[in-house]
This record gives structure tokens, C-alpha cells and sequence, in this order.
């Protein structure tokens, strides 16, 4: 993977997104689970990114972790994590 | 000739001696391959350091007899094969810095424990300062170690210069050197002859070691496990370890335990070999850069690394962005590296953990071990891991030196988030 395509911006280089962490597993929905555990399922990961170096919009992105590829990109519900 | 397998040879200058006039039959693999085996006390899942070196202590220091590590590929073909080889017991937190200075006085000894030279290089390892900011933040930590016996010396620029002069402390720089934290007896070790060293020492043992057997499952019956599902069938264990690292939270879903990890990526490179450059091992955050590390190998390479890459994945693709920031960071400590070729470049996945610091507990069932979630920093830590490991593994009680390493701490709030950067492994 070497760019992101943002749903503004159009495809850019990666350099100007950041990651910023992975859904939180699904089940349990305490305080606990939703800070600290991940979902691992090295098909799909489920990630919030923002366009930090570009539109500065919150991102939903779908990717598989394994080919590194994204499966979609979107505006993440309420432009915040 | 002896009978004994070559691996339960002793190494001596004599043997090598005799090397020379056996001929071409007198080396034989360091770890023979044995058969899988239908049952066993303790199967442990991955060869990399962690794993080997718990399953040499459980045969030398507990007994047990029938013990296998199984790996889906080759040994040493996981992060201990790819790692930059830095040892230290420089931690600011008490827990982190107690259990890495149990594992740096290992390495001290551990070629002559193993019989294998694993090539131990107290270096010392320089944290530099490049902003005022830093430099309070390395002496805070150097306190924190020599309050609990552990050596650190807080450099300023006259003493660094007398340290390590080719780092020219005092030249004109966008960033200058403020000062530095040593560590005088870490360094770097090895990393392929640790993975040797203890596969030999495991298998002379009567340990089998498994290679391109990979874990699919575990069988559980009446509360516990009862074995492992395998890509070569199935293996029954008393007792089950995974040392996974880079996939512990695939092990994690195995399980159906949602895990405090997330699988990042760390990029290394290593350059053209050159003459002697450098002498110590070299840590510092650039403000315009993030994060280099630098050391010069026994062959005059330069073996380079930074930050994780900063998102999910398990390609081992490095981003390329991430490798010119390394360059550019190395380059700002010396400029005069800009002719050098890099010669390879490559990634491991790492378990990153959402405080940064390991796990070494049981995971779902009271048989099933985990020993991961050793970031980008595990390396240093197999001898004191594999040895703690193993006592807990075979008496059923963790020792005092890795009971803060629980997995419940995430819940009970007992973090030890050693960078304090929060539930991200990439820091922000
Ligand atoms: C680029 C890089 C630089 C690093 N630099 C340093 C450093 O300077 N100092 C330091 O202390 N640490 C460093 N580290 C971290 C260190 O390498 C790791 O934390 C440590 O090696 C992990 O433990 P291990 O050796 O047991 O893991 P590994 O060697 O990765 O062993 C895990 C093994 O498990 C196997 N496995 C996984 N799943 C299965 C399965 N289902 N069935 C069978 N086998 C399986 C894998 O194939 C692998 O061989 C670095 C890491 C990287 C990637
Ligand atoms: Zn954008």
C-alpha cells in the first residue's frame, strides 16, 4: 500500500494519513473492551485514519490486512473518532 | 567419531581443531528433525526466541522430557531472524527495567551456557537528546536506574564527546546534540546465533523441534485443552504455549478471546559494508524525522531502523515512507552516510500491545500459556523470558519477576504503558 484514496481529496500518497486505531471488538461494549481489545482478523481490519496532511476529514477505512490493500474508504460518522 | 548428534556436541577450540581433520562429514545440522510425535507434555507454538528458549529451560531446569515446538515455518524465520540486534535494561518503569537487567546478565553468560557464541557486544547503548525537552526526560530516566542498581550515566556534551567522538557531539546541526543517556553494558547480540543457539541446545535435550507445521486450532474437552490442530495433524498436549509474537492476535481470535494487541509493522535495513564508523549503539528521536536507531555490524554494515510503520498489517512490506524517514534521520546525525548504499531492507510483524510492555499469562483455558505482546522490543528479553517462562509453565505459578506482565492488567488498570502514549501503538 502506497496511497489512500480520500473520498475528498482523491488517491494521495500514505505519508499524508495517519492511523489511528482499529475498531474495537465486537461482544462486549464496557469501557474496558472498547479502549483496550482488538479485533484480529487478518482479512478485514476496521480502522479509523485521518487526512492529517490534506482535508484533515476523520476516515472509515476497510482493509485487508494481509495484502495491505484497502476495501473502502469513507467519512467516518460524524467527522470524529 | 562420536555417535552423539552433532548438535549434542561440544563447541571447544579442540572441536574445531578436529573440524579440520574429520572432513566434510563432521558437521551435521545443529537441531536434528525428528518426527512429530502423537502426544506430548508441552507443545509450544512458534521457534522463535521465546519459544525455544522456554523450551530449553523446561527441559534443563524442570525435567520434563517430552516437549515439542512446533513453527509454521522455519526457525529464525520470524522477528528474532529480523530484529536490529539492540540489548539494554534502560526502562524507566520498575517492572520493565527489573525483568530486561535479569535478561541483560544473561546475555552476559549465555554463549557459555548454550555453548554457542551469541556474539554479545557490550557497545553501550546512547540515548541522545536533541531538544531540551529530551535531555530532563533521560536524566529522570537514568535516575530511575541507578536508584535500583542499574548502570546509566547521563553524558553531557565534553563527556559524550570523550565517549564517542565520531558522533562529533558538538557540530553544527538543524537539530544539535544536547547530551545523552549510556548504558555501558548494553549493546547488541547475534540475533540469527540466539535462535541457533538455543534450537541446538533445546534438541540436544531430546526437544523436537517441528519446522512448516503451523497451528490451525486448539481441541478443548471438559474445560481444558486438550491438544492442537495441526497442518500436520492433530498433536495432544498436556500443556500449550504460544509464542506467536507477530500473530498472537490471529491465536487470540483462535481462542475466541479478543485480545489488547494490534499487528504493526517495523522496517530494518542494513547498508554496504564500510570501515569503521561507530562504535556504540545509537537511540534518538529527530523533531523532524521521529524516531533512529543506528549501530555498526561486525561485517561494517549499518543497520538502521526507526518508528513502526503506523498501521495494521501482516504484508512484512515496509511503507515507503517510513524508510525514507529513517534515512533522513540517520543522515541528520551524519551527513557524511550520504554516499552509502543501503544493501537489503526488509520488515517483521510485531504484537504490539496496548501499553507497550509484554504479556506472559495463561490465555482462556488453565493449560494454554501466552508469552507475546513483545513489540518491537522482545529481543532483549528471550533469555530472562524463556527461563521465567518455563519455571511458570512447569510449576504452575508465575515468578515475582514477570507477574506484572498479567494480562488482567489491562481491566485492573496496573498499565505499564513504559512511553506513556496510551491504548496506540503509534504514537501521535
Ligand atoms: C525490524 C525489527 C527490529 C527489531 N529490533 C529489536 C531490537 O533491536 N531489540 C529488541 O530487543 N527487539 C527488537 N525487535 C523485536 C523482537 O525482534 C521481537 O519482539 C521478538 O523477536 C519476538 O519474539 P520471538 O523471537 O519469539 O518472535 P518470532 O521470531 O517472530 O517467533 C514467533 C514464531 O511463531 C511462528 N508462528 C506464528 N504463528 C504460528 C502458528 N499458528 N503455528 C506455528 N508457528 C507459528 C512464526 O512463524 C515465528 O517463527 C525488532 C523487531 C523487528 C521486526
Ligand atoms: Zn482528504
Amino acid at each position: 500500500m502506497t496511497r489512500l484514496a480520500c473520498p475528498f481529496c482523491g488517491p494521495r500518497e500514505l505519508r499524508e494519513f495517519e492511523f489511528h486505531k482499529t475498531g474495537p471488538a465486537a461482544g462486549g461494549q464496557g469501557e474496558f473492551e472498547r479502549v483496550y481489545l482488538r479485533v484480529a482478523d487478518p482479512q478485514l481490519s476496521i480502522e479509523h485514519w485521518q487526512h492529517v496532511g490534506g482535508c484533515r476529514a476523520w476516515l472509515l477505512v476497510h482493509r485487508n490486512p494481509s495484502s495491505g490493500l484497502p476495501l473502502a474508504v469513507e467519512l467516518l460518522a460524524g467527522n470524529a473518532p | 567419531m562420536s555417535t552423539l548428534p552433532a548438535s549434542a556436541r561440544r563447541y571447544s577450540a579442540w572441536s574445531l581443531l578436529r573440524a579440520r581433520y574429520a572432513g566434510p562429514g563432521y558437521w551435521r545440522p545443529l537441531w536434528s528433525g525428528r518426527n512429530l510425535q502423537p502426544a506430548y507434555d508441552v507443545v509450544i507454538v512458534g521457534a522463535g526466541g521465546h519459544g525455544l528458549a522456554t523450551a530449553f529451560h523446561l527441559v534443563r531446569d524442570h525435567g520434563l522430557r517430552r516437549v515439542a515446538v512446533l513453527e509454521k515455518r522455519l526457525v529464525g524465520y520470524g522477528n528474532v531472524g529480523r530484529n536490529t540486534t539492540i540489548v539494554r535494561s534502560n526502562y524507566l518503569l520498575p517492572e520493565n527495567h527489573y525483568f530486561y537487567e535479569d535478561a541483560l546478565r544473561r546475555w552476559e553468560t549465555l554463549s557459555r551456557e548454550l555453548n554457542y557464541n551469541v556474539m554479545y557486544s557490550p557497545r553501550g547503548v546512547l540515548d541522545l537528546a536533541l531538544t531540551n525537552d529530551d535531555f530532563p526526560a533521560l536524566a529522570r530516566r537514568g535516575n530511575a536506574l541507578r536508584l535500583a542498581g542499574i548502570d546509566a550515566e547521563l553524558l553531557d556534551l565534553p563527556a559524550l564527546e570523550r565517549f564517542a567522538p565520531e558522533l562529533e557531539p558538538r557540530r553544527k546541526r538543524r537539530f544539535p546534540i544536547v547530551g545523552a543517556l549510556l548504558q555501558r553494558r548494553g549493546g547488541t547480540v547475534r540475533h540469527d546465533a540466539v535462535a541457533w543457539g538455543y534450537a541446538r541446545a533445546a534438541s540436544a535435550l531430546g526437544v523436537d523441534i517441528i519446522e512448516d507445521c503451523e497451528v490451525t486450532g486448539v481441541r478443548a474437552a471438559g474445560g481444558a485443552a486438550t491438544g492442537v490442530e495441526t497442518t500436520r495433524g492433530h498433536v495432544q498436549a498436556e500443556q500449550i504455549v504460544f509464542a506467536t509474537a507477530g500473530h498472537t492476535g490471529t491465536i487470540g481470535t483462535m481462542l475466541e478471546t479478543a485480545l489488547p494487541i494490534e499487528t504493526h509493522l517495523l522496517q530494518a535495513m542494513v547498508s554496504e559494508p564500510i570501515k569503521p564508523l561507530l562504535n556504540s549503539v545509537v537511540v534518538y528521536v529527530s523533531p523532524g524525522h521521529g524516531e533512529t536507531y543506528i549501530c555498526q555490524s561486525d561485517r561494517g554494515g549499518l543497520v538502521m531502523g526507526g518508528h513502526l510503520d503506523g498501521f495494521p498489517s501482516y504484508t512484512r512490506e515496509g511503507a515507503w515512507h517510513r524508510l525514507e524517514d529513517v534515512v533522513r534521520g540517520a543522515l541528520e546525525l551524519f551527513p557524511r552516510i550520504g554516499g552509502v548504499k543501503i544493501l537489503r531492507h526488509w520488515a517483521g510483524t510485531n504484537d504490539m500491545t496496548m501499553d507497550g510492555s509484554p504479556i506472559m499469562d495463561r490465555l482462556r483455558y488453565d493449560n494454554v500459556f501466552v508469552n507475546a505482546g513483545w513489540c518491537y522490543g522482545g529481543f532483549k528479553a528471550i533469555p530472562a523470558s524463556g527461563a521465567a517462562f518455563a519455571q511458570f509453565v512447569a510449576t504452575g505459578t508465575a515468578p515475582e519477576l514477570i507477574r506484572p506482565f498479567r494480562l488482567s492488567r489491562f481491566a485492573t488498570g496496573h498499565l505499564l504503558d513504559e512511553t506513556g502514549q496510551g491504548p496506540f501503538p503509534v504514537r501521535l
